[in-house]
């Protein structure tokens, strides 16, 4: 994907472009608001990454004239700010997602690749499928090769979430804003419980596992036959 | 420099505007007072020249001319007397002091000239010219010289009444400035001297309930508070020296080690691990801190709404239930439906789960936990809702509850389980940013961490329903 990133701290920019050009993907470097407006304007991105805080104009106010010109690719802040404000603050403004430095490389590459690559037409698709394992939205059943399986309200929530974003991996901390709106660290291993719940209801005798952890990023709904994409359902390798 | 300085004060302004407003209003009154004195003094002496005409043409009309004559000039004589004039009809002055007045009739105003007492004497004359029929007219006048005497004891009393007006204003105002600015000087110096760093002081009170003792009072508690938040930024630096010097030192260490030591990839990797991960904690315990702050200031007030707290417990207890379980605990949840309160749905959401941690973790395997939410407190309608998280653990001493609250404070038999120790620090500041009372109380056996809120307006069960 083609990434425009607008970050003027010139450490985190060379780090997040280099893993994210690790990852094979494009990225476009701006410093100052006034240029990352000037290269959004050309378009052609599938996401950008700014930064709250940038000399001249602002993350907010930058967002702020981009939606405002049209500019519709989804948004990622970064930002040292870690309040609860500031991230109401962003979204209001026209961010789509919002990231607290210091982050892992994989959290980002994670949640870009969620952003960049949602399907326009998955919120009105009534049926989701993976390999063998079919979701009615509407009728909110699950089966697995035919066979019903029963899941509760929050397992259904989980492993919808993870069917919208098949093939990518998604992390811990998407999994807890999205399903449980936990918007803070919890110390308790609550998406790992949960997670191995649903793998076990998930199970079938000969059946191969369809989610799969990703080691120190996330996890990942796969169905076993295809093959992986590239940058999109790996881990994502932090720049070295 | 000391009396620029007074002069420079408000209360001296403030009196020397009083003093102007006072002299303005005693100039008016005193206006008043002349103007009215001076025109009943005139309407006496009209009066008392038109009673003298009536009575001298009595006279006329009794005993002709000769007796008119006579009259006047006895009349004349005495001190004090009017001045008068009778003219005969050829325009001559048959009797009195006045000159000849031609054709003027009525009142008139003679200047000294006109007068001729006899005595040398001029004055300045009111005079009424009557004509008495075949050509007599007799002019009956009377001095200015009364009203003027009058006049002018009333104008030297009030120019004294307003000399001392001044002198008392100027000399008073100079007085209380003074006195105010004497005080005004010990709150100064108060605070010159906390500035310097004796934090202790505190500003004399007189006990009189004034303004400035209520004002004195006022600054009092200011820093009290401030001592207080000092106190409390000195317990965190203290607390940040012991608690994250340890895992920094340690990571230090870590990393000092693997520059000696490792002699593979493998023994740098394990390292590298283990300082990313000695990192990551530090940063969670940063991030704990932060939040508190942030909590502590207040700020987030402002984007409270209304929040619909029985699905927000529904979602912790149901978030935490498998977790209790794995562990072998009992999470059990009883929440009354419907219960709204109005605050942060973010932060409420990380205490309640602060605290169904905190009960996990410090339970014995075994143990059940409760998450319970009542509209109102038991027996008490008027009171807000109550959430509560209830364990039948060891619980906590009694005398130990008080400081549990306090950040990374662990109680000593639990320095072995993992976590900061921010946990109910950051309870007890979201507790307070909500005006929530949060109770420790023993559950026998077992604790139970309550918070009771404020009660809401009946409209909040309404408007909820929107904001949900």
């Amino acid at each position: 994907m083609k990434v425009l990133l607008i970050e003027d701290d010139r450490e985190t920019a060379s780090y997040v472009a280099r893993g994210l050009r690790e990852n094979g993907h494009v990225v476009d470097h701006a410093a100052t608001g006034r240029d990352g407006l000037f290269l959004a304007a050309d378009g052609g991105h599938d996401v950008l990454v700014v930064d709250r805080m940038l000399p001249g104009l602002d993350g907010l106010g930058l967002v702020r004239a981009l939606r405002e010109t049209g500019v519709k690719a989804p948004v990622l802040f970064l930002t040292a700010l870690g309040g609860v404000g500031d991230r109401v603050k962003g979204l209001e403004a026209g961010g789509d997602d919002y990231l607290v430095k210091p982050f892992a490389f994989a959290e980002l590459l994670a949640r870009l690749n969620a952003l960049a690559r949602r399907p326009p037409l998955v919120e009105v698709q009534a049926v989701l499928r993976v390999a063998d394992l079919e979701m009615d939205r509407l009728r909110r059943t699950v089966t697995r090769g035919g066979r019903r399986v029963e899941l509760q309200a929050r397992e259904f929530q989980l492993l919808e979430y993870l069917m919208r974003h098949a093939e990518r991996v998604v992390t811990r901390t998407m999994l807890l804003e999205a399903v449980w709106d936990f918007h803070f660290d919890p110390r308790t291993n609550i998406v790992e419980t949960h997670m191995s719940r649903l793998r076990a209801k998930l199970a079938q005798p000969g059946a191969p596992e369809l989610i799969h952890t990703i080691r120190g990023a996330g996890y990942a709904l796969r169905a076993p036959a295809q093959p992986t994409q590239a940058g999109g359902a790996s881990a994502g390798r932090a720049p070295a | 420099m000391r009396l620029p300085r007074l002069l420079r004060t408000a209360s001296l302004r403030l009196a020397a505007l009083y003093l102007l407003l006072f002299t303005a209003s005693a100039v008016v009154l005193g206006a008043v007072v002349f103007w009215t004195t001076r025109a009943a003094l005139d309407g006496q002496a009209r009066a008392r020249i038109q009673a003298e005409v009536a009575s001298l043409r009595d006279e006329y009309q009794a005993g002709g001319l000769p007796r008119l004559i006579a009259a006047v000039e006895a009349r004349g004589r005495g001190a004090g007397a009017l001045d008068y004039l009778v003219q005969g009809a050829e325009g001559r002055r048959l009797a009195g002091e006045i000159a000849p007045l031609g054709q003027r009739r009525g009142w008139l105003r003679l200047d000294a000239a006109e007068t001729d007492d006899g005595r040398g004497e001029h004055e300045l004359v009111r005079a009424l010219a009557v004509p008495f029929g075949e050509g007599i007219v007799v002019a009956v006048g009377d001095d200015f010289e009364r009203i003027a005497e009058a006049e002018e004891a009333i104008l030297r009393a009030f120019a004294w009444a307003i000399g001392l007006t001044l002198l008392l204003g100027v000399g008073g105002g100079a007085w209380l400035s003074h006195l105010f600015l004497r005080r005004v000087d010990a709150i100064g110096r108060v605070a010159e001297a906390i500035i310097e760093g004796d934090l202790a002081r505190r500003v004399p009170v007189r006990g009189t309930g004034d303004d400035l003792d209520r004002l004195a009072a006022t600054l009092n508690r200011m820093l009290d508070r401030i001592a207080i938040l000092m106190e409390s930024l000195r317990q965190v630096s203290n607390d940040i020296a012991h608690d994250l010097r340890t895992p920094l030192s340690r990571l230090g260490q870590r990393l000092e080690d693997a520059r000696a030591h490792a002699r593979s990839v493998a023994d740098y990797e394990r390292a590298v691990e283990g300082a990313a991960a000695e990192a990551e904690a530090l940063l969670g315990t940063f991030a704990a801190l932060l939040r508190i702050a942030e909590v502590e200031a207040g700020a987030q007030r402002a984007a409270f709404r209304w929040v619909d707290l029985s699905r927000l417990a529904e979602t912790v207890a149901d978030a935490f239930a498998p977790v209790a379980e794995d562990e072998g605990r009992a999470l059990r949840a009883e929440i009354a439906p419907g219960v709204t309160v109005h605050g942060d749905q973010e932060l409420l959401t990380q205490m309640l789960a602060n605290l169904v941690e905190n009960a996990l973790r410090h339970t014995p395997p075994g143990s059940r936990v409760r998450v319970l939410l009542a509209e109102q407190a038991s027996g008490d309608p008027a009171s807000g809702p109550v959430l509560s998280v209830e364990d039948n653990g060891t619980g906590i001493p009694e005398n130990e509850r008080g400081r549990v609250l306090r950040r990374f404070h662990r109680l000593e038999q639990s320095r072995t389980t993992p976590g900061s120790g921010l946990g109910l620090s950051l309870v007890a500041a979201v507790a307070e940013l909500h005006g929530a009372r949060l109770g420790l109380e023993d559950a026998g056996p077992g604790l139970r961490v309550s918070l009771a809120f404020p009660a809401g307006h009946p409209g909040a069960v309404l408007s909820s329903a929107n904001d949900a």
